[in-house]
């Protein structure tokens, strides 16, 4: 559905992307992952059209995406990450303008104004002006402005910062039924939470680059261990910490040993030592890695960095 | 053109839900339009200062300095004060001692002293003497200019009392009484009248013999007016050729500019939401869909010119109500003057809103610009009061012009055909100026 060959933004001396290819597939849920400043706003910019590449090019459709203008754009749909309302006219007002400024008039304009307030909750508070909402209402009624003309392809740019978990989990489960009913989603974030709960696919990103991309599980292949057992570095713990040497790594951070078995470590001869060392069960977490860690392990920073 | 409409609605609707701008467009203009107008004077038909506080000693005995004083007492502009109330709420007559310290506690500005020697014998002329606290030149002008003309016009016998007093300086009284006999028998045979008179009349310094029957039709009262004298040696014909029949002269010269002025106020306070848009990330949602950079621009210019007509014609509406001014008599004519004001306004605005950074840097450089233009383009004051190379930059002002065209309009009358010069410079500076915003825009960061 959309394509992108070899994109490159530089400003000035900085350089966005650098060289991004990436094929996204319709009916994906493709996440965009990366921490602030990797790039992540510059690719939505480009592929929404608010800015032209320095090289590369992009294809929705089979058709050229131009900046500042043609007709492919109107397949588009973007979730600004800031506000993107007017705040003074109510949330019906706004609404209208967006759905005017897509075509759209008439009976048909209203049935799409009530269907978008209705499926996020604000049918009561159309009225009222955007400004007397909350983060959370304000954010859902950002998302519906940018569905009005029914897009195929819908960008979110970090479209849940600064929302309490109530609208939040709101926000997913509607786009989660928008993409199962066929809408392609492009959704940049930096909380791998996020990802990992809705993206079918994911690019992690940092510096401009693209530098993994698959499924989840795909990308945990990618980590040179399968397994991880976190649990308090304690001065009873510190026995069992030095005495892992040689089965994995065991790495220290805030408070908390983290032990990443070697390929082969069976987690069972991990349990054994624990009990010899009379330590209970509960102080041990076992998780599969996160697409944290595989950051950590593709770029030596966290996400948050 | 639908997504225009689409724009331009959108930003009347903005407006109108914001109870401040509409304020500062319509009401707080009328407002101050009524004050100004009621400082300026520009209800009253005679325009001049009044009650100007102006103390007077008069130590003269001098039947002319009594007349002085009455002549003083009777001009609207000063309020003559000859008397000093004492901490016991007594009254006593002004010193020349009282002034000074008066004029430095700043009771009153101005003071005339009329000396004993009024009459001088040494020279020829009257002794005054002025004392004043000139804080304001404007003022300290006008009160000057009032006195001489106080002087001049109602005691011109004092000036024939020093002629008098200075020849018998220098002939002596009994020659002076021989020679003004003689004068007397001289005038009265050659013009008639009655010898005695006329030479009391010339011992007296009435030189214009306005006293004498020689100056009277038969059964004329004796005190005809002096100052017809005067009045005729210079005679001026006045007539006027433009504006005879504006219904409110004074309020027609002056409330197009300071329209003009709230107008540039008000349009680039408007033309700063672009920052407030950018901030919100609207034009990343307009831009990502079918709407572009020009028809964002486009659209707020138009809504600027829209509202600035608006605004226009409401202030020159309440102009009409408050000052008379006649508007519905020329209202073809003023529509098309303030659309093609409104637009060069819009246009300002929108490259202030184009060269600067943040709305911060926008806001102060439009006060600054606005002020300095409203001040030199004339809407303060007429231009002719400033420097010349002053009155040469005005003519680079958009208020400068747009007061032409409103004048031409409204003072002149002048048809829609004769304004067509004013015009064009009107339409021609808003084109330049917004095709250097549209630049502008599309170079900044305003839409990334």
């Amino acid at each position: 559905m959309l394509s992108l060959q070899s994109v490159t933004k530089r400003y000035g001396s900085l350089t966005a992307l650098d060289g991004v290819s990436l094929d996204i597939a319709p009916g994906e849920f493709f996440g965009l992952l990366g921490p602030n400043g990797a790039g992540k706003s510059t690719l939505m910019s480009l592929v929404a059209g608010l800015r032209a590449p320095d090289a590369g090019s992009l294809v929705l459709d089979g058709r050229p995406l131009a900046a500042g203008g043609g007709s492919a754009r109107a397949a588009l749909g973007l979730v600004p990450q800031s506000i993107a309302l007017y705040e003074d006219l109510s949330a019906e007002q706004n609404l209208r303008i967006f759905g005017e400024l897509q075509g759209l008039s008439g009976a048909d304009l209203r049935a799409r104004i009530d269907e978008a307030l209705a499926a996020v909750q604000l049918a009561d508070r159309r009225r009222d002006p955007v400004k007397t909402f909350s983060g959370g209402m304000q954010r859902r009624l950002n998302l519906v402005a940018a569905l009005l003309h029914r897009p195929k392809l819908l960008l979110c740019d970090e479209p849940t910062v600064g929302v309490d978990p109530q609208s939040r989990n709101a926000i997913f489960e509607y786009l989660e039924r928008l993409n199962r009913e066929g809408l392609t989603v492009i959704y940049s974030t930096h909380y791998m939470e996020e990802a990992t709960r809705l993206c079918s696919r994911i690019g992690v990103i940092d510096h401009g680059k693209i530098l993994a991309l698959g499924t989840l599980d795909e990308l945990l292949t990618q980590l040179p261990f399968e397994d991880e057992i976190t649990f308090p570095a304690t001065p009873e713990t510190g026995a069992l910490a030095a005495g892992l040497a040689g089965q994995g790594t065991v790495t220290t951070d805030a408070g908390q040993h983290r032990f990443r078995p070697a390929p082969g470590h069976r987690l069972s001869e991990f349990f054994a030592l624990a009990e010899a060392r009379g330590l209970p069960p509960r102080l041990f977490t076992h998780q599969r890695p996160t697409l944290e860690a595989l950051f950590l392990h593709l770029t030596g920073r966290t996400l948050r960095e | 053109m639908r997504t225009l409409l689409i724009l331009i609605r959108k930003d009347f609707a903005l407006f109108f839900r914001d109870k401040t701008a509409v304020a500062l467009t319509f009401i707080i203009p009328v407002a101050l339009i009524y004050v100004f107008g009621q400082v300026f004077g520009i209800t009253r038909t005679d325009t001049g200062p009044t009650g100007i506080p102006l103390a007077v000693v008069n130590a003269s005995d001098n039947p002319g300095a009594a007349a002085l004083v009455e002549a003083l007492r009777s001009e609207k502009a000063f309020r003559v004060i000859t008397e000093r109330t004492l901490p016991d709420q007594t009254k006593r007559p002004l010193t020349e001692e009282d002034l000074a310290p008066l004029i430095r506690d700043n009771r009153f500005r101005f003071a005339l002293v009329i000396p004993a020697d009024l009459i001088a014998t040494d020279t020829f002329g009257l002794r005054l003497k002025i004392l004043s606290n000139p804080r304001n030149d404007i003022e300290t002008q006008t009160v000057n200019g009032l006195l001489q003309k106080a002087i001049f016009s109602n005691v011109p016998e004092l000036h024939g009392q020093s002629l008098q007093a200075r020849a018998r300086e220098f002939i002596g009284a009994p020659e002076l009484q021989q020679f003004n006999a003689r004068m007397a028998r001289a005038i009265t045979d050659a013009f008639g009248g009655d010898a005695a008179e006329v030479e009391a009349a010339l011992a007296a310094g009435d030189f214009t013999m306005q006293n004498t029957s020689l100056a009277r039709d038969p059964g004329e009262p004796a005190a005809a007016s002096r100052q017809d004298f005067f009045s005729e040696i210079v005679k001026i014909e006045s007539e006027q050729v433009v504006g005879r029949d504006v219904k409110a002269p004074a309020a027609t010269r002056v409330v197009g500019g300071w329209a003009m002025m709230f107008l540039l106020f008000a349009l680039s306070g408007s033309a700063t939401s672009v920052f407030e848009e950018k901030k919100a990330g609207l034009y990343q949602r307009l831009l990502s869909g079918t709407v572009t950079r020009s028809q964002i621009l486009l659209g707020k210019f138009c809504w600027g010119v829209l509202i600035g007509l608006v605004q226009l014609v409401t202030l020159f509406l309440a102009g009409q109500l408050m000052f008379g001014i006649d508007i519905l008599g020329h209202l073809p004519g003023l529509a098309i003057m303030s659309l093609a004001a409104a637009a060069a306004c819009t246009a300002f605005g929108m490259l202030l809103a184009a060269v600067s950074p943040t709305p911060q840097a926008a806001s102060g450089l439009a006060t600054f610009l606005i002020l300095m233009m409203s001040a030199i383009g004339g809407a303060w004051f007429p231009i002719s009061f400033m420097p010349e190379f002053i009155q040469t930059i005005a003519k680079f002002t958009i208020v400068y012009w747009a007061m032409e065209g409103f004048n031409q309009v409204l003072w002149s009358g002048d048809p829609i055909l004769r304004t067509l010069p004013t015009l064009g410079i009107l339409t021609g500076t808003a084109a330049l100026v917004m095709a250097v915003a549209v630049w502008r825009f599309n170079r900044g960061r305003i839409f990334e």
